[in-house]
């Protein structure tokens, strides 16, 4: 056990950014933490909560209050475990530690147990804020006894466990039936792939079942819920546990319980059997010493330096598995549950007097249009943290950054550029594909792009600056230098607030000022013209000097 | 060709990794740097190479000043980090490609320095492959390569032999003596003394941070009757 404690201390400091990190800007933490807690996490927390309790309330008419809690649970244990397998697949497999951890003598469940453990509590931190908030608000809203608090936050802390256990055990099972494949690289691109592939397919699965979000509604308030039956069989310990809340009875929490430890102990006992073979092997790839290399040389002319580096990000971001799926491929999966959230509204009066809105030039429907296409673009920029990553991802050789002599607005430029491609590119498909389905039109297409493609532009500027106050620079493998990235989270919650302020004084200003949509969207235009302008000169004075100043 | 004079360098305004350190590397001379572990001396060598700044100081390279007119002094330089572990995902060609680009090496002039680089290292055959796939040893090879791709005039080399095989590391102490004869000049730290012994015109000693000792490796023996270098630099630095 105290081997198993150690270790999990000693994983987890790895993922958390070092104390030199957190001590090299203290303000700059305490500030961006105010601005995350209060500008994100309390307000999502309390949205949840209210939303539970509201539902919670509706539907005790009904006579099945729980219905909406226990769906919410099932939903984000489902997300858990879409998002977990890629982490756990990196965290067993492809982590720089393993080399450090298989030599020792430690048997496979300690590891595993211990790496599960640890990537539990870095990952879960969110999730557990939403679940807490989600029981408050079913506790409140069904007026349940002192004593449910206590299993609320049980279930607050153990919900997590098995969507991350399936995870683990889909990991084991892959990684043990591939292992004849030795190069990490191909088996961490695979996996990847197969995460991608895992996320595609439910998606399509829940499109195609032609449920949408009326059917659901009625099904909230039905006693035999069909989808709650489904989703129990996959997640069967949730049911128990909100039944113990909703029956104040003490077995119900036990068979909750005895269901976590059961599922961890089939997972260990996986472990046991399936680790050492699949992990043990898995190298870096095949050795040097390819002919051609003459030939490769004959080839080399001279370019700008502009361009090579340019070149050079674009293969790191591409070859790094870690940073492909994570910043290239989650341009491509944020559309699709886009698309399923279009397709779950089903023919709702809302999407049709949308598509009405926009043929007919409706001011409202277009400013909301234009709003959204600002808004998604900002936001998936901040997500993808190309940008909020760029410094952070050079990480121990981040001093090749300052011995070359290559100015640092330079690299920044360079590093703002493979963002704009990257970000700017995908959201133009989606943009010149929303207005295609929407039939807007040329002139409408064309603001909607550069508007778009402008706030890509101040999200990269912005996100680079960000990263420059405290890139975190000491990390084992590349995941480590995206997960637990306090600079990438503070950079998305910036993100969300000063697009939801824009949004928000936007339309407000449409609805109760008078003035027209065109005025405003020319307003924007100019607004982001300004913000731009900002971000830069913030690259091009604050973030140099931050360079210039780090120690490295 | 290298001046640094009463540089000052303290980390997080308690710990002075260096106070008031002068010495210069006049051109067509061979400078070892040696110290414990600790002493300042990869502090030194980031402060060459601009990597980090000085709280005090100045720091002269080829005769650009590192602050006022960094790219050109970094244009001067052929850096060698202590860590050859960057870029892993680069083939070799890719690797040295940018560099090139970065440095402005003339197409012509860069295919035949990487041809006779990679021949001299025995590293032609992996310069197609992955970095990620070599050796510690050839990932120090590539370095050196690197460093050495846009004949630069001040050589900065933090342990350069580290990690390369007997043939090579001979390889480039002969590069070093060569470059050096054509008035060039060569920075280098190291811990093996031998290395510095049969090398170095001229030796810089340093510890916690001050200059120990500066000058021929002749005088140091004359100053300390003959004994052996180790002896002297185990006297001298447990003092």
């Amino acid at each position: 056990m105290k081997m198993y404690l150690r270790l999990v201390s000693a994983l987890i400091q790895g993922v958390e950014p070092s104390d030199k990190e957190k001590k090299r800007n203290k303000i700059f933490y305490i500030v961006m933490s105010i601005i995350a807690g209060f500008g994100i996490m309390l307000p999502m927390t309390f949205f949840v909560g209210v939303i539970i309790y509201a539902l919670t309330n509706s539907l005790s008419g009904f006579g099945t209050q729980q219905n909406g809690v226990e769906l919410f649970l099932h939903l984000i244990s489902a997300f858990s475990f879409i998002f977990g397998l890629n982490v756990i697949f990196s965290v067993f497999y492809f982590a720089g530690d393993i080399e450090n951890l298989l030599p020792l003598p430690l048997r496979p469940y300690q590891i595993i147990g211990s790496k599960f453990t640890a990537a539990l509590i870095s990952e879960s931190v969110m999730e557990c804020l939403v679940i807490i908030a989600a029981l408050a608000g079913y506790i409140i809203g069904g007026g349940m006894p002192v004593y449910s608090w206590l299993i609320a936050v049980i279930g607050t802390i153990t919900l997590p466990i098995i969507p991350l256990v399936y995870c683990g055990i889909l990991c084991l099972i892959v990684m043990y039936f591939t292992r004849f494949v030795k190069n990490k690289d191909t088996v961490n691109k695979i996996t990847g792939i197969f995460t991608f592939a895992v996320i595609i397919g439910i998606v399509f699965l829940i499109s195609q079942s032609g449920f949408d979000t009326n059917e659901l509604i009625k099904a909230m308030s039905a006693p035999d819920n069909t989808v709650l039956a489904v989703m129990n069989c996959i997640f069967p310990h949730i049911q128990f546990l909100i039944n113990s809340m909703e029956l104040s009875s003490i077995w119900q929490i036990i068979i909750y319980l005895a269901i976590n430890a059961a599922a961890v102990a089939v997972f260990m006992l996986l472990a046991q059997v399936m680790y050492f073979p699949s992990v043990i092997g898995i190298g870096q790839g095949s050795g040097a010493g390819r002919k051609g290399s003459k030939i490769s040389i004959q080839k080399m002319r001279q370019r700008r330096p502009s361009v090579t580096y340019l070149k050079k990000e674009f293969s790191i971001l591409f070859r790094t598995p870690a940073y492909f799926t994570n910043c290239v491929m989650i341009n491509l999966i944020w559309p699709a549950f886009l698309y399923l959230i279009v397709v779950m509204q089903g023919q709702t009066n809302f999407l049709e007097s949308f598509i009405y809105g926009i043929h007919s030039g409706n001011e409202e429907t277009v400013l909301l249009f234009m709003l959204g296409v600002t808004a998604a673009s900002v936001l998936v920029t901040a997500v993808n943290c190309i940008a909020s990553s760029a410094l952070t991802r050079e990480g121990k050789h981040f001093a090749f950054i300052k011995y070359i002599p290559l100015s640092y607005i330079t690299q920044i430029n360079i590093k703002a550029l493979v963002s704009i491609i990257i970000s700017g590119s995908g959201m133009l498909i989606y943009v010149i594909a929303a207005c295609l389905w929407l039939n807007t039109g040329i002139k409408f297409t064309l603001f909607s792009c550069l508007l778009s493609l402008l706030s890509v532009s101040f999200a990269t500027y912005f996100g680079i600056y960000m990263d420059s106050v405290n890139p975190k620079l000491i990390w084992d493998d590349e995941l480590n230098a995206l997960r637990g990235n306090y600079n990438i989270f503070f950079n998305m919650a910036m993100a969300i607030v000063i697009e939801a302020v824009i949004c928000a004084g936007s339309y407000l200003l449409f609805r109760f000022t008078g003035i027209g949509s065109i005025t405003i969207l020319i307003m924007l235009f100019v607004l982001i013209m300004i913000m731009n302008a900002v971000s830069y000169l913030l690259c091009d004075y604050r973030a140099t000097k931050n360079i210039e100043n780090m120690l490295i | 060709m290298i001046k640094f004079e009463n540089v000052t360098k303290t980390y997080n305004k308690t710990v002075k990794a260096l106070d008031d350190v002068s010495f210069n590397v006049k051109g067509g001379e061979i400078v070892g740097f040696i110290g414990p572990n600790g002493s300042g001396k990869t502090t030194t060598m980031k402060l060459l190479t601009g990597i980090i700044k000085p709280d005090k100081g100045k720091i002269v390279v080829n005769g650009f000043n590192i602050r006022e007119d960094p790219i050109k002094a970094k244009e001067s330089i052929g850096y060698i980090a202590d860590s050859p572990d960057m870029f892993l995902r680069l083939k070799g060609t890719e690797f040295l490609q940018l560099i090139g680009d970065i440095y402005h090496v003339p197409t012509e002039d860069r295919k035949e320095r990487i041809e006779t680089l990679s021949e001299k290292f025995g590293l032609t055959d992996a310069l197609s492959s992955p970095m990620m796939s070599y050796s510690h040893g050839m990932r120090q090879k590539i370095m050196v390569i690197a460093a050495l791709l846009h004949k630069p005039p001040v050589w900065i080399l933090d342990e350069p032999m580290v990690g390369l095989d007997p043939k090579s590391a001979f390889e480039l102490k002969q590069l070093m003596r060569d470059h050096t004869k054509e008035g060039n000049a060569v920075f280098f730290s190291t811990h093996v003394l031998e290395v510095a012994e049969k090398l170095c015109d001229r030796v810089v000693i340093i510890k916690n941070g001050h200059i120990l000792y500066n000058g021929t490796l002749e005088d140091l023996e004359k100053q300390n009757k003959n004994e052996s270098l180790e002896k002297i630099f185990l006297e001298l630095t447990e003092k």
